[in-house]
């Protein structure tokens, strides 16, 4: 079953994800559940703003919510809470639940890249070429790693494709990459607010997205939106989840997880062993995106460094939600030469142990896994919280471990970084505030002494690809740090209006530090900088003084 | 879980050395057959024959359910349910080699090794999750002389794992009347204390080779639990760790006793004698001497300050002033500290 059965297999399951819900929730009083689910959905209404995007939404959310209050208020004994439980389930699960509309899809792929290749050939040089050296979008990304046995996967059992996240530009371009790789389309969580645009909402509602909402944070959501993923997986639906949870505000690789999602795909396995499925097997593929620049990177690194990303967990009017801005951002991607640069990471089983070809997880020493006997414990294959708890953070610690090992690294992440790592050296008591806040004339360094920086970090950086420890982008392959330099200057935040690397006469300087420090993020925690040997701290964390290592 | 599960369930103990003997014995009471492997052949067919373990000095008896082998393809080819693991640090990395395809997957695993790996300064937990795919992994950890333990006295030990049930499975197999055995989720602590008192025991010996009381001793002692707890920290582990049996309870075990193996060999370095001469007259291995070594490099390495482990070393490494350098710890300057 795939996404393109999407209508045959939608009423099935809701009812599936209905059921396990009130099944997961049969432990605790019905009443109780309504009762903490309803305080967490009160606090949420009264902090919901008005939009006539969402008005109608909020009111169906509103009437319901007061249904619910009457009856927890009223003295009837005979008031059936059981039922109202199941209303409240349905309710979500209706609306997490999207669509699938095979014309829509079928529109899309074919319509989308011939409206990419008109923009892209309108702002093309090439477009003064003779219309056969014309340019396709799939030109410009550049796609590494197991793609052909991620193809052959497909076919095994279900696919759960994990990738960083940097940008809302990160689902168009894996949607369209799936697209190119001739795969069928994936299932994936999208947040609420963008199904709120009547544009964008149209085509999500249709392309397999279903909602997550994350203002929700009570369990009994929470409780939905995990069956609802178990289902789609069981169902082989292929699917996808930002692990992160979100985008990275720092710009440097995800280095924790969420894992409540992530073990939605362990659950599913189990249940196909137990209902001996065909195919049970649910393979996770992790997936690293590089951008020579983010569309959303000013309000993410502002929100990161206001650390208002701890309070305000979804950022809902940031570039991403101004179609200009979106129009702007690929003008300006096809305008350049810039490429987007995609590796498909090895693929793994649920427990984090490599797969073959054949779908087979090769343990230590050659061995092969039995998953059934993973899950098996004192001789009885079944679910177990504590132990599968355990599974998932370990499976957690090795995505994190294959996103770092299968970066690819492009020439705009190294000369930020050799940039910022000049002006921490000319500045070493500074804290990261401080040096974010120096003059235009104290940000001047001297090209050749960012060479010299560059230079350290190439080889840094080769010592760790000849390892496995990160991988390059095509553009980085036989490049002198010279020819690196200038390619990444030429490429790096093209987009934003500002310089974030200049040349001026023999020197560099920046127009907004900040971006600077964004794009030079992604290549912390590969122990590059020499300021690394001072501070003990674990990758992606911030040190004392403020900066990622 | 099934009912009888562990009473039809086969052990296999990895190492007949004394400590593996006694948990051989305590498991083979709870399930249907117990299997010990020892490198040597004749060893195997002595214990065999003799119902007793290696260290002849103990009263232990082997149970007629405990069978030793010394073939690893016995191991290979039989199934079991459980493996506990009593091999030198030193053996782990080879022997995890050889014995990864003895496992389907489902089997339990705790290791009782206290000492690191060498050259890459891993926990043994860490060695056989890169060589082994079984994933449930613990440790066994605690005060637990095992010419004590032969002679059936009481003691404690704590079984630490991220996974539950090898937790349940350590008390199903080991706890008895006379062997508490504690629960823990701190695998990070237990290994780490388990391998670090092996330096302060050492310490203390040699005190008393110098013939010291129980004031320097206590001192030490003291000192050595706040700089165990201090390195294993900035390892991830949790201090309240050394609070508890594997860590506070062992150094007390191991420092205290002439039955400790590393205490042994500080107190003869504190009479004088040459490591080589100490360590050819023993027929165990002294993981301090190796875990000393490892430590003192990687706290010099990363700039922890160490002093008793590395005026362990200099005693090890038969420096002249080695004597001083273990009291000159009593003559520094005052400092302020609240535990």
């Amino acid at each position: 079953m795939s996404l393109e059965d999407f209508s045959y297999i939608r009423p099935d399951l809701l009812r599936h994800t209905i059921a396990s819900t009130l099944k997961d929730s049969s432990a605790f009083d019905s009443e109780k559940v309504l009762t903490e689910a309803l305080f967490s959905e009160k606090q949420r209404l009264n902090r919901e703003g008005f939009s006539w995007l969402t008005f109608l939404r909020l009111k169906r959310d509103r009437s319901l919510w007061q249904a619910v209050r009457s009856d927890l208020l009223s003295s009837d004994p005979l008031i059936d809470f059981r039922a109202r439980l199941e209303q409240v389930v349905s309710h979500f699960a209706n609306e997490i639940c999207g669509n699938f509309s095979e014309t829509v899809y079928r529109l899309t792929t074919k319509s989308l890249p011939l409206g990419f290749n008109f923009l892209l050939n309108a702002a093309s040089v090439k477009t003064i070429l003779p219309w056969k050296f014309q340019e396709a979008v799939s030109d410009r990304i550049e796609m590494q790693g197991e793609i052909a046995r991620l193809r052959k996967l497909s076919k095994l059992g279900t696919v759960l494709l994990v990738p960083t996240h940097q940008s809302h530009m990160d689902s168009v371009l894996i949607g369209y990459i799936v697209y190119l790789l001739g795969l069928p389309p994936v299932a994936y969580g999208a947040g609420l607010n963008l199904f709120s645009n009547p544009f964008l909402g149209f085509f999500m509602n249709n392309l397999g997205a279903y909602t997550v909402d994350r203002k929700k944070t009570g369990e009994l959501y929470k409780r939905t939106l995990k069956n609802y993923s178990i289902e789609l997986l069981r169902q082989r639906v292929h699917s996808l989840f930002f692990p992160g949870g979100g985008r990275s505000r720092s710009g440097a690789i995800e280095s924790k997880l969420k894992l409540g999602l992530l073990g939605t795909a362990l659950s599913a396995e189990i249940k196909n062993y137990q209902e001996q499925r065909n195919q049970p097997q649910v393979f996770i593929v992790p997936m690293v995106t590089s951008y020579h620049f983010v569309l959303e990177a000013g309000s993410l690194i502002e929100d990161y460094l206001s650390e208002a990303g701890r309070h305000r967990f979804i950022i809902t009017n940031d570039e991403a939600s101004q179609l200009s801005k979106v129009v702007k951002f690929f003008w300006h991607l096809f305008k350049s030469r810039s490429r987007m640069t995609v590796r498909i990471g090895s693929p793994m089983d649920v427990f984090g142990n490599i797969v073959d070809d054949h779908g087979k997880a090769i343990g230590p020493n050659g061995t092969t896994i039995d998953p059934k006997l993973w899950v098996t414990s004192c001789g009885v294959l079944g679910p177990d919280a504590k132990r599968d708890r355990e599974y998932v953070r370990i499976l957690g610690e090795k995505i994190v471990d294959r996103f770092y090992k299968e970066h690819p690294v492009l020439s705009s992440s190294l000369v930020a970084y050799a940039y910022f790592e000049s002006l921490r050296k000319k500045h070493p008591t500074l804290e990261l505030y401080a040096l974010l806040r120096l003059t235009q004339s104290q940000r001047v360094v001297e090209r050749t002494y960012v060479l010299q920086i560059l230079e350290r970090i190439m080889l840094k950086i080769n010592r760790s690809y000849e390892q496995g420890l990160i991988q390059k982008s095509v553009t980085l392959v036989g490049q002198s740090p010279t020819q690196v330099l200038e390619s990444g200057i030429e490429e790096l935040g093209l987009f934003h209006g500002v310089s974030v690397v200049k040349v001026r006469d023999d020197y560099l300087t920046s127009e907004d530090l900040s971006l600077l420090y964004y794009y030079r993020n992604r290549l912390s925690g590969y122990d590059l900088s020499s300021h690394r040997e001072l501070i003990q701290i674990s990758p992606g964390v911030i040190d004392a003084q403020g900066f990622l290592a | 879980m099934p009912k009888d599960f562990w009473r039809k369930s086969r052990v296999v103990v990895l190492g007949g050395g004394s400590f593996g003997s006694v948990l051989a014995q305590l498991a083979s009471e709870r399930c249907r057959e117990v299997m010990i492997y020892v490198r040597d052949e004749a060893q195997a067919r002595s214990m065999n024959s003799t119902r007793s373990s290696l260290d002849h000095q103990s009263n232990l008896v082997l149970g007629p359910n405990i069978i030793t082998v010394s073939d690893p393809n016995r191991i290979l080819e039989q199934r079991f349910e459980a493996m506990l693991w009593c091999l030198p640090a030193g053996a782990c990395r080879e022997a995890a080699r050889v014995f990864a395809r003895a496992f389907r997957g489902d089997e339990i695993l705790i290791h009782a090794t206290k000492g690191l790996e060498e050259n890459s300064i891993k926990r043994i937990s860490e060695v056989l999750r890169e060589e082994i795919p079984c994933p449930r992994i613990g440790v066994l950890s605690g005060p637990n002389l095992a010419s004590e333990l032969a002679l059936g006295e009481p003691a404690a030990t704590v079984v630490a794992s991220h996974f539950p049930e090898v937790v349940d499975a350590g008390i199903e197999l080991f706890h008895h009347s006379k062997f508490r055995v504690y629960r823990g989720t701190d695998v990070v602590g237990v290994e780490w204390a388990g391998a670090l008192k092996n330096i302060y025991a050492i310490a203390s010996g040699a005190l008393h080779g110098f013939g010291y009381g129980m004031n320097a001793k206590s001192f030490m002692v003291t000192r050595s639990l706040a700089e165990m707890a201090k390195f294993a920290v900035s390892r991830g582990a949790q201090e309240r760790t050394f609070m508890g049996l594997a860590g506070f309870g062992d150094l007390m075990a191991t420092c205290l006793s002439p039955a400790s193996r590393n205490f042994t060999v500080g107190y003869r370095l504190g009479l004088g004698e040459k490591l080589p001469q100490i360590l050819e007259s023993m027929s165990q291995v002294a993981e301090g001497v190796r875990t000393t070594a490892i430590v003192v490099k990687e706290a010099r390495a990363t700039g922890v300050s160490m002093p008793i482990a590395c005026a362990v070393q200099d005693l090890i490494d038969g420096k002249a002033d080695s004597k001083e350098g273990l009291v000159s710890l009593l003559n520094r300057a005052p400092i302020s500290f609240d535990h």
